[in-house]
């Protein structure tokens, strides 16, 4: 079929493939660009990806952001494609001018120390007042800086390049490491290079630069057919090819419980200690003239495997990471917590009331999780009132 | 870079076709088909780009030897030469570490000590279809097939044309050396609808038909052993529309995008599961390379000329060969020599054959391959084995998750595998309703390529 066009003397095709499928993809396209104009909150679960999509260069998320969301769910539930098995929950997720997970006014307060780590120092399932570094500045008196973000390598660059925008009280940062997260190393020359001349960037200019990268690779359209299309992988219509990611498994008292695959087997898997990081991390940190503790957190599998219904056996030098770990930091005489056996321990307990540190749906420690763990480092760390007004942290004089 | 890729849809295609139609004249065309085709490569692995650009030189000086030199030893040299480094490329690569592994097991019953290093090697995407273009062109050359060309770019061109690139199909520099030489007069829209055509049918065939099957029966043969008779059947005769509408789909695409490039690429596959014989299927088949092992090699090796015993070597060793081309596993080797041995079989009883009704000439002949396929299909002999076993003893075993979508799905399939026309037998004029209605499936196809990383077609391992 032709139809005429103009004068009728040039004749177009228009109903034909050659016209309609370009002219199609171009529609979407379109359809596709202007979507990226628009917010993805909709289009999102939980706060994490929404906040992380124009996420400035050197920050954790976009700044100055309010995410509410009623409905929001475990990153396992999405992993897997369990709906099922979702735990809806509220949650408010608060950044501030420099893009990090904290109250907008923690800018104005002089901060006693900076807590740096991955999503568990973020908090991630947790709304902004039960977060681990909301229970530190509650619980202690004195303001812990939220600067958890998705890198779970944390760079001192990157710290001091926040720092330097802190009203500082005093010049700790605690470091959070959780077991199950990539073994760090330290970064390349090209890799400190790149973080230091971020850190140099106007911050107009990191804010466009993350507007950029997230309209570049974000696409609401996207996110809206893998929700339809992971609606017919279901495991009924079509087989759920994403059930792969996550262990499901059960616990004695009956519940399902959902962990990472790749954090199980790394479980399992004899882990060599790389502990240059670590002693990098302390030096450029002491350069710098901060102090730093480390606090190590057993990752879900770690705490729940015992109760867990037939669980794997482990096998011999395996799931012993943060163990070791914690020993080679004590001979590096680098300051050191390990919240395994105290989170262990009370896992049984509260499990024995039917209650959890952790989101069944989530590989995350939920608000009980992170005011259990508060409350040992409050325990055994000595950062009391008094260390609050002094510049330098005593937690490294007591080991 | 896969044809079913928004970047593909919606960057490299837009932008290759407008430079393309926008440029005058042969030569700024063939050098940029030949940019175009490196720049497809390179989204795989941009260091092998040097290994088909070494490929692509040996062979265009070759053929300029060929040119040059009249005397038979020279010619000859202009022969063994490139087509020895093409296939020491093709056989280092894909078969080093197969022979390796298969000489330590070997060495030790001859009583040597020696282990040959097995190499952490990457096969190069395409070798195995861009290597059998060089050596078609060198011996086309020296047979006097064709006449080889003095533009470097345009032999580049033919060589790194992306739409046949990276899987097919094998076209021989003859069929598409007047498309080249037209180049500059080819119109673009005559063959714009046609193309459209052709590769609107090859993406619906690729992500409507196969992808979904893939879904199903990817996770059953996952756990084969816990299979039932009628899951193992349901999933061989998936893979059986799978394979074939994904590679159908893919050589559909294939040509879709030589018509918009103002070139005919040949036909891939004539409808083979309407053939009425295994011999009958093969012709059907990845013409492209059934018809490359029969003239390179099955011929050359003396064909059907000679007694019946060399016509059954002759077909056992080239079908052997088939096998082992489509990867370095014993189990190709074996799915060869049962094709091997289906050929000579139907020799021997051809006019019993073809006296049954046609309906149990196709069904037969269907059914064969099948069997066939389950071989192909198989990750080891552990699983061949227990596949067929499980085919032809019954097993109560577990449902298959989807197999109601699998059915309506194998249904559809069937319909347009046995009965419907194929890509090359409609006319590709359609009615606006038609229109429509690919329009939407296309646009269900994007919807899925939006929502899902793009499935990689399955004969890009080979």
């Amino acid at each position: 079929m032709t139809t005429s066009i103009g004068t009728g003397q040039r004749r177009r095709p228009v109903w034909q493939l050659g016209f309609v499928i370009p002219c199609l993809l171009a529609v979407v396209g379109l359809a596709d660009i202007g979507l990226r104009f628009m917010s993805i909150d909709p289009f999102t679960f939980r706060a994490w990806e929404a906040l992380l999509r124009n996420r400035p260069p050197g920050a954790a998320f976009e700044p100055n952001r309010d995410y509410d969301n009623a409905r929001s769910y475990g990153d396992l539930a999405a992993l897997g494609n369990f709906p099922a098995l979702r735990q809806y929950r509220v949650e408010r997720f608060t950044t501030d001018a420099l893009g990090f997970r904290n109250p907008p006014r923690i800018l104005n307060e002089e901060i006693s120390a900076i807590l740096a780590g991955d999503s568990f120092v973020v908090g991630s399932g947790v709304n902004d007042d039960e977060t681990l570094s909301s229970r530190l500045t509650t619980s202690m008196g004195c303001v812990v800086y939220n600067a958890g973000s998705d890198a779970g390598r944390v760079v001192p660059d990157e710290i001091l390049s926040v720092a330097r925008r802190l009203n500082l009280r005093s010049r700790l940062v605690i470091r959070l490491y959780t077991d199950g997260a990539a073994v760090p190393v330290p970064p390349t020359r090209r890799e400190i290079a790149a973080v230091r001349l971020i850190g140099r960037l106007p911050a107009d200019v990191r804010a466009v630069a993350g507007k950029v990268r997230g309209f570049l690779t974000v696409s609401p359209l996207q996110s809206l057919s893998g929700r339809a299309w992971k609606a017919i992988d279901n495991g009924r219509i079509l087989p759920n090819k994403y059930a792969d990611n996550v262990v499901r498994a059960t616990l004695v008292n009956g519940d399902t419980m959902l962990f990472q695959a790749t954090r199980v087997d790394n479980f399992h898997r004899r882990r060599d200690l790389s502990l240059g990081y670590w002693r990098w991390l302390r030096e450029d940190l002491s350069k710098a003239g901060f102090d730093l503790f480390v606090v190590l957190v057993p990752g879900k599998y770690e705490v729940y495997r015992p109760f867990l219904v037939d669980p794997q056996p482990l096998s011999p030098g395996a799931g012993d990471y943060l163990n070791r770990l914690e020993r080679a930091l004590r001979a590096m005489d680098v300051p050191v917590l390990n919240l395994t056996p105290f989170l262990s321990g009370e896992a049984a307990r509260s499990l024995q009331r039917g209650k959890y540190l952790y989101w069944l749906d989530d590989n995350h420690w939920n608000a009980q999780g992170t005011a259990l763990a508060a409350a040992a480092i409050r325990a055994q760390w000595p950062l009391t009132a008094t260390a609050c007004n002094t510049t330098r942290s005593p937690a490294v004089q007591t080991p | 870079m896969l044809f079913n890729s928004l970047a593909f849809l919606y960057a490299f295609l837009p932008i290759t076709y407008v430079v393309f139609w926008r440029l005058t004249g042969k030569m700024p065309r063939y050098v940029w088909l030949a940019i175009s085709g490196y720049v497809f490569y390179s989204f795989w692995n941009y260091k092998f780009c040097s290994l088909m650009l070494f490929s692509t030189t040996v062979s265009y000086l070759a053929g300029r030897g060929l040119l040059r030199w009249r005397d038979p030893g020279r010619r000859r040299l202009c022969v063994v030469i490139p087509v020895a480094l093409d296939l020491a490329l093709l056989g280092f690569f894909k078969y080093g570490n197969f022979a390796a592994a298969n000489l330590n097991g070997v060495l030790p019953w001859l009583g040597m000590r020696a282990t040959l290093p097995i190499l952490d090697l990457v096969l190069p995407v395409g070798i195995s279809f861009y290597t059998f273009h060089t050596i078609t062109y060198i011996i086309d050359s020296y047979r006097g097939a064709i006449t080889p060309t003095r533009n470097f770019f345009k032999f580049a061109a033919y060589v790194s044309l992306f739409s046949q690139l990276v899987a097919g199909p094998i076209v021989r520099f003859r069929q598409i050396d007047q498309d080249f030489e037209h180049i500059d007069r080819a119109d673009r829209t005559a063959d714009l609808q046609t193309g459209w055509s052709f590769f609107v049918i090859g993406l619906l065939e690729k992500v409507l038909i196969a992808d979904t099957i893939a879904a199903v029966i990817d996770p059953a043969l996952a756990r084969y052993a816990e299979l039932s008779t009628v899951s193992a059947w349901l999933c061989v005769l998936g893979f059986a529309y799978q394979v074939y509408f994904d590679f159908g789909g893919y050589s559909d695409m294939a040509v879709g995008l030589g018509y918009m490039f103002g070139f005919r690429l040949p036909q891939n596959f004539n409808s083979p599961y309407k053939a009425t014989d295994i011999a009958d299927l093969w012709r059907r088949w990845h013409i492209s390379l059934s018809s490359f092992f029969r003239d390179y090699v099955y011929f050359p090796l003396g064909g059907s000329r000679g007694s019946r015993w060399l016509t059954a070597r002759n077909l056992m060793i080239t079908m052997v060969l088939v096998g082992l081309w489509h990867g370095a596993n014993w189990l190709y080797v074996i799915f060869g020599a049962y094709q091997g041995l289906l050929l000579i079989g139907h020799r021997m009883i051809r006019a019993r054959w073809q006296r049954l009704p046609q309906w149990a000439q196709r069904s037969a002949t269907f059914g064969l391959w099948l069997l066939g396929l389950a071989i192909f299909r198989a990750s080891g002999f552990g699983m061949a084995a227990a596949l067929l076993e499980t085919m032809f003893t019954w097993h109560a075993g577990a449902g298959m998750v989807g197999a109601g979508a699998l059915i309506v799905t194998l249904a559809l399939a069937a319909v347009i595998a046995h009965w419907a026309p194929n890509t090359f037998e409609i006319r590709h004029r359609w009615s606006p309703s038609w229109v429509a209605g690919c329009a939407v499936l296309f646009g269900i196809c994007l919807f899925v390529l939006y929502g899902a990383r793009p499935a990689p077609y399955i004969y890009f391992q080979f």
